[in-house]
């Protein structure tokens, strides 16, 4: 394994920010790290990186367990490099930049210049070598400092939603270096996003992480609610001030509820509005993922459903069409 | 108004005649202020670094005090400096008094405090990414000290600069510590202080005329390195 993580906490003060019992991450493959933002993936890729220290748990690197306290941290870091969410670029050319990990380890100047054309290539930037990197746009900078990171000649390399912040173009770029540098140069990813079409596009595999905590389901659909007694005494959420859904929970007061897209049904037959949980809009956007088709329905909230793509093919659902969601009790989760 | 307009003729002569007298006072000048300088920023930039950096208890009060050195009389430095260099203080077998070494020990007091919060200030405004960019490309601690001050430099150079400009145009510690002997401690400052006290303005205007090019050319350089660090 690439990486394992046992029990590993992150906290500032009162505040635990990561708490991951335990997680393998295996080498060789493009991982994708889904959640919301303040869900601690910058936290964890930072420690992924051995740029940050947990405050307890263990990490273990190419099956060896990470010493934090020692020196040993620079051999760790030359082997992993992490591409920030808003990288920086050194207050110099485009070319120096990419010189400065090749100056680190003391690569012969007279091969620095062919390696630096190499990857300038290879992400698209050549014509920009002698630019200042200070005047480049976003998307620019990110695809400099992508290649920046592959002149370290890494083992892995973490992207911090790495198209998070760029326009179109820069996106299918930088998605296709991606690509490219696991499936041609071996090197084992890890990125955060919070776009779920861009996981399943780009990840091999995806892990969601929630309030610190990685999950098995997805982070989608989760809202926060306020639970209330009916005058029968039966319980029910106030989801976003906008949906009633009925509930069966010992909370109350305000919560946060997790819808689970892959149990709730689907359907374009209105007799069953009467039926509990069940509630009627319009389908405002189909993806195709993998297996499955990703259906979003607005119902007074945007609500995720996935139907396996054998099932879909039967229903011949179409964006714009009116739609009915049934919420089954085992589909609701209070969190 | 003709005394003015006289002496400040005559200065111009003494200037373009190259003055043996005038040019070995703005040797010593420049000399003596050029190692306070270079003293100082050897000490004040790495410790402005490290205080920048560093987490320790007495961090702000550190930084309060040094803001307020930054305000120190010379003549202050100059008697603190002479109680310890006289012949009755502790460093007073080293005759040291009234040598251009005695004004570069005072001129380094004075600055010290002047480069070390310039450069604090300098450090602090570096955005955090570029210290875990370095470390992530590999580098090492005393690597990413050096990529932190590189980003910084214009800052930095403007703390030099500005402890440069200080040095060049004080007067106290140069008159108490130097003692104006001429040919050997009588630098700009002190020999027009002098040729005033001697009603001779002719001296004294040609090295204010100096004294203002030279503080003319620190501040163009000072303004300079601002107007970069901003593009």
């Amino acid at each position: 394994m690439l990486y394992e993580l046992r029990s590993l906490k992150k906290t500032y003060g009162e505040r635990t920010v990561l708490d991951i019992g335990e997680l393998s991450l295996a080498a060789g493959k493009v991982l994708g790290i889904l959640g919301p933002n303040g869900a601690g993936k910058t936290t964890l890729l930072e420690i992924l990186a051995f740029l940050q220290v947990p405050t307890s748990g263990e990490l273990q690197f190419n099956g060896k367990k990470v010493d934090f306290s020692n020196n040993g941290l620079i051999q760790l870091r030359r082997k992993v490099v992490i591409v920030g969410q808003h990288p920086i670029l050194f207050t110099a050319t485009v070319s120096k930049n990419l010189e400065f990990p090749l100056g680190i380890r003391k690569l012969p100047k007279v091969n620095r210049e062919k390696i630096i054309e190499e990857l300038l290539d290879l992400v698209g930037m050549r014509p920009f070598q002698n630019s200042r990197a200070h005047r480049l746009s976003g998307g620019e900078t990110q695809r400099v400092a992508i290649a920046r990171a592959l002149a370290c000649s890494p083992e892995v390399i973490l992207f911090d939603e790495p198209t998070a912040n760029v326009d179109v173009e820069n996106q299918i770029a930088i998605e296709r270096i991606i690509q490219e540098i696991n499936r041609e140069k071996g090197i084992s990813v890890i990125f955060t996003t919070h776009d779920m079409v861009q996981a399943s596009r780009l990840a091999d595999d995806t892990i969601f992480l929630y309030d610190g905590k990685t999950t098995h389901s997805t982070y989608e659909n989760i809202f926060s609610g306020l639970i209330e007694v009916t005058e029968e005494g039966r319980k029910y959420c106030l989801v976003q001030k906008q949906l009633t859904l009925g509930v069966q929970t010992h909370q109350s007061g305000p919560v946060r509820i997790f819808i689970d897209p892959t149990l709730v049904k689907i359907t374009s037959n209105q007799s069953e509005v009467a039926a509990e949980n069940t509630f009627c809009g319009r389908l405002i956007q189909l993806t195709d993922e993998q297996s499955r088709i990703r259906a979003l329905v607005d119902v007074g909230i945007p609500l995720s459903v996935l139907i396996p793509k054998e099932q879909f093919k039967n229903m011949c659902l179409s964006p714009g069409e009116a739609v009915c969601l049934t919420c089954p009790a085992e589909s609701i989760k209070i969190i | 108004m003709e005394f003015l307009t006289d002496s400040f003729m005559s200065a111009f002569v003494l200037l373009w005649g190259l003055d043996q007298e005038l040019l070995q006072i703005i040797y010593v000048s420049l000399k003596v202020s050029s190692i306070s300088t270079l003293v100082a920023s050897m000490i004040g930039i790495p410790a402005g670094f490290f205080i920048a950096f560093g987490e320790f208890r007495g961090k702000r009060l550190l930084v309060t005090v040094l803001n307020t050195l930054l305000a120190l009389p010379t003549v202050v430095v100059g008697l603190f400096v002479y109680a310890f260099i006289s012949r009755r203080g502790i460093f007073g077998p080293w005759d040291l008094l009234y040598t251009q070494k005695a004004i570069v020990i005072g001129q380094v007091i004075l600055i010290i405090p002047i480069v070390t919060t310039f450069t604090i200030s300098a450090i602090s405004r570096i955005d955090e990414r570029y210290r875990k960019t370095a470390m992530t490309l590999g580098a090492n601690a005393l690597q990413t000290a050096w990529l932190i001050i590189r980003e910084a430099r214009f800052g930095i150079v403007a703390a030099v600069v500005a402890a440069y400009g200080r040095v060049i145009a004080e007067v106290g510690i140069s008159m108490m510590l130097g003692g104006n002997a001429k040919g050997f401690t009588r630098t700009m400052t002190t020999a027009m202080a002098l040729e005033y006290d001697k009603g001779e303005f002719v001296l004294g205007v040609a090295l204010g005329i100096v004294l203002l090019a030279v503080s003319f050319g620190v501040n163009l350089c000072f303004n300079f390195m601002q107007g970069k660090a901003r593009v």
